[in-house]
């Protein structure tokens, strides 16, 4: 009893060495730049965890866009697709969302509830759409897809910056933004008196859902078989691979634009060209954290809002400034993958 | 599943145990006298020597002069504002400034939740009663500027480079065009947008691009990535050829002091203890007007290159100004206060200003 004890603690111990060790590299690198470690963390933790408002006004928003592109990176990753280009999916579903919102500035109670549903599809249809190219490149033309959905990112930025201050730039015609969406295309509070939004329901639902369609159906079997190994798909005789590929880049890209258009419609209420930090990049590690897994998007993308809303007090309570609490945020997440592997080691040797 | 929600549960038990569990102690930060504490928001790093930077010497300058508690947060995208504004005034920070036009909804937004703190928003289109826009009237001093500029002009070719095309920007380049005009009528003033505040090569290569065309005299309007243009025109000279730069939004003098003429400046740090004052004593209200008049905008020049602008044109300059602070003479804008540019599409040349700076 004593001896298997050790042998599974001892990877367990690890995982905790290697969380101890980057976190006092973090607090180091700290100290050195003249702030108080202690301070910084505990204004990181009470930034994000501070109270159940807290909680889900900062944290759960800030998950929100990274549940839904860590989804489409996963789900697309899973499927052998290695599609960088959730940020532009993002803009492109955000972009759609905007315009058919704003074209109807009248829409409002009953007669308006079409409208929110009519945008999301909006949303999910143009990040399919923009998918799409790289999927036609790479199953017509044999292009790869990483360079592909890499350079559709700069042309769904440059077309965001362009259509604010175009053809969807406010009517006012002043400042890059579009008008403010009518309260028939927001998203609704998810709890009274805190500014989550249904879209972050929204992507535990399709969590679930993606979890559900990977684990427990033919179409996600052969997503799973596709991803393992393309050519022993292929070869076994029983479908075609090219397809279920382009499943996975419709699938990933429609997800990648709801995140835009939620973020606009439980958030932000208007459309701007610095939307995303950069939400679509920082998916791959949402993904990769959740090892592909759907359901564990959820609680990755959760670690990754919950640091982000940390980083904000950090810089505001603790007075560190933004590109420190960066560098320690980045750090965090290191210990986060060195302590999840860890785990995974010790579960294995268990098994 | 389970896995994870471990992973997160060690996450969160070694947090807590990593800060010495005594966050209450170290916090200090939780309720704080909201006359006692002034909270800044930039969309960018307080090191670009410009904008950002003016602003957060403001915010220090509020600190010590008044003696208030101060903290900023530099926000990354706009659901970051509505975070930092409310965590703010959660807080009990009872004046906080949003600097920049992007910051407006969310200020508003806060402001209807937190009626007790003020919430101040730099080039900001709306007011009400607890949200408060300051309006700088750079147009006034880049007019200024323009006239160095065209005085010094050889090829009578120059050249302005942009960030984002946002409307008080259109208005300093218009007005820094028509300087140029009084003085050299027939100039060809070109314009590039980079689209970035802190892409610093885009900068450079839209400055060298400009030089290439012939310009020999650039002012920027670009933020952290006015380096790049400094830069471009310091490597021009290095190459033999005569050419100057102006600076913008804060002194910048001191950036680049060897190309440098001078620099349209916003004395961010004079108007943010303006606001503070008021504020403390009651009477701020918006909008919050400054310009030549006021003495918190005005053209600079590099004292360490003194001669390049020719004598007849500093006359020219100081009359100017003069004429300008006195409400003699229209400097051309371009208005974003929504009462204030009704009918006009947002941009209008040579009307005065409705409100006078206070």
């Amino acid at each position: 009893m004593t001896v298997r004890w050790g042998a599974a603690l001892r990877p367990a111990g690890q995982a905790a060495a290697a969380l101890v060790a980057t976190l006092a590299v973090a607090a180091a690198l700290l100290a050195i730049g003249g702030h108080s470690p202690v301070e910084a963390f505990s204004a990181l933790v009470r930034g994000a965890f501070g109270s159940w408002n807290r909680f889900a006004s900062f944290t759960l928003v800030q998950a929100t866009p990274l549940l839904l592109t860590g989804l489409a990176v996963a789900i697309a990753f899973k499927a052998g697709v290695w599609n960088i280009g959730a940020e532009g999916q993002l803009y492109a579903g955000a972009l759609a969302g905007v315009a058919v919102a704003v074209s109807f500035p009248g829409a409002a109670g009953a007669s308006g509830l079409w409208l929110l549903p009519v945008a999301l599809l909006a949303a999910a249809a143009a990040g399919a759409l923009w998918a799409a190219v790289p999927a036609a490149m790479k199953t017509r033309l044999g292009v790869g897809e990483v360079i592909t959905t890499l350079l559709m990112n700069f042309v769904a930025l440059f077309l965001a910056q362009y259509l604010v201050q175009g053809p969807l730039q406010e009517a006012r015609g002043v400042f890059n933004q579009t008008d403010e969406i009518p309260a028939a295309a927001a998203l609704p509070s998810l709890l009274p008196g805190s500014r989550l939004h249904a879209g972050f329901l929204l992507g535990v639902v399709l969590a679930g859902a993606a979890w559900l369609y990977m684990t427990r159906t033919p179409g996600g079997f052969r997503m799973r078989a596709v991803g393992a190994s393309t050519r022993a798909a292929e070869a076994s005789g029983r479908f075609a691979a090219q397809p279920v590929t382009w499943l996975a880049f419709l699938v990933s890209g429609a997800l990648a634009g709801l995140a835009g258009w939620v973020q606009v419609a439980g958030v932000t209420g208007r459309m701007y060209e610095g939307l995303s930090p950069g939400w679509g990049y920082t998916a791959i590690a949402v993904a990769l954290l959740a090892r592909l897994n759907p359901a564990a998007v959820v609680p990755a993308a959760v670690v990754f809002g919950a640091l982000s809303a940390g980083g904000g007090a950090m810089q505001r309570d603790a007075g560190v400034p933004e590109a420190w609490v960066r560098g320690t945020e980045a750090l965090l997440i290191l210990a986060v993958l060195a302590v999840d592997r860890g785990l995974e080691a010790a579960r294995r040797r268990r098994g | 599943m389970i896995r994870r929600i471990g992973t997160l549960g060690v996450l969160s038990l070694v947090l807590p145990l990593a800060s010495g569990g005594c966050g209450d102690e170290a916090g200090g930060s939780g309720e704080v006298q909201s006359a006692t504490a002034v909270a800044l928001l930039t969309s960018g790093p307080v090191s670009d020597a410009g904008w950002h930077a003016g602003a957060y010497e403001g915010l220090q300058r509020i600190g010590d002069s008044l003696g208030l508690r101060v903290s900023h947060q530099q926000t990354r995208t706009p659901a970051d504002f509505d975070e930092a504004f409310l965590s703010y005034a959660e807080a009990g920070y009872g004046l906080i400034f949003g600097h920049g036009f992007e910051y407006q909804d969310a200020a508003e937004r806060a402001a209807k939740q937190y009626p007790d703190a003020t919430f101040v928003v730099s080039s900001g289109a709306r007011y009400s009663d607890n949200v408060v826009p300051l309006i700088f009237h750079l147009n006034e001093a880049a007019y200024l500027a323009g006239i160095a500029a065209g005085s010094i002009t050889r090829a009578e070719v120059l050249g302005m480079v942009g960030g984002v095309e946002i409307p008080p920007v259109r208005g300093t380049f218009l007005a820094f065009r028509a300087g140029v005009e009084v003085v050299r009528p027939g100039a060809t003033v070109l314009e590039t947008f980079t689209g970035s505040w802190d892409d610093v090569s885009a900068a450079k290569e839209a400055a060298a691009a400009q030089l290439r065309r012939g310009a020999d005299v650039l002012i920027h309007n670009v933020d952290a990535a006015s380096f790049g243009v400094f830069q471009a025109v310091r490597e021009a000279r290095a190459a033999g050829r005569g050419a100057w730069a102006f600076g913008m939004n804060r002194d910048q003098n001191d950036v680049a002091p060897d190309v440098i003429v001078g620099s349209a400046v916003i004395d961010v740090p004079a108007v943010f203890l303006q606001v503070a004052r008021q504020w403390r004593s009651g009477t701020l209200a918006g909008p919050l007007h400054s310009g030549l008049e006021s003495g918190t905008v005005d053209f600079v020049p590099n004292p360490l290159l003194p001669g390049i602008v020719p004598a007849a044109a500093e006359a020219r300059i100081a009359s100017a100004r003069q004429e300008i602070a006195d409400g003699r003479l229209q400097v051309p804008e371009i208005r974003y206060l929504e009462d204030e540019e009704a009918g006009d599409g947002g941009s209008s040349g040579g009307r005065g200003r409705a409100q006078p700076s206070g």
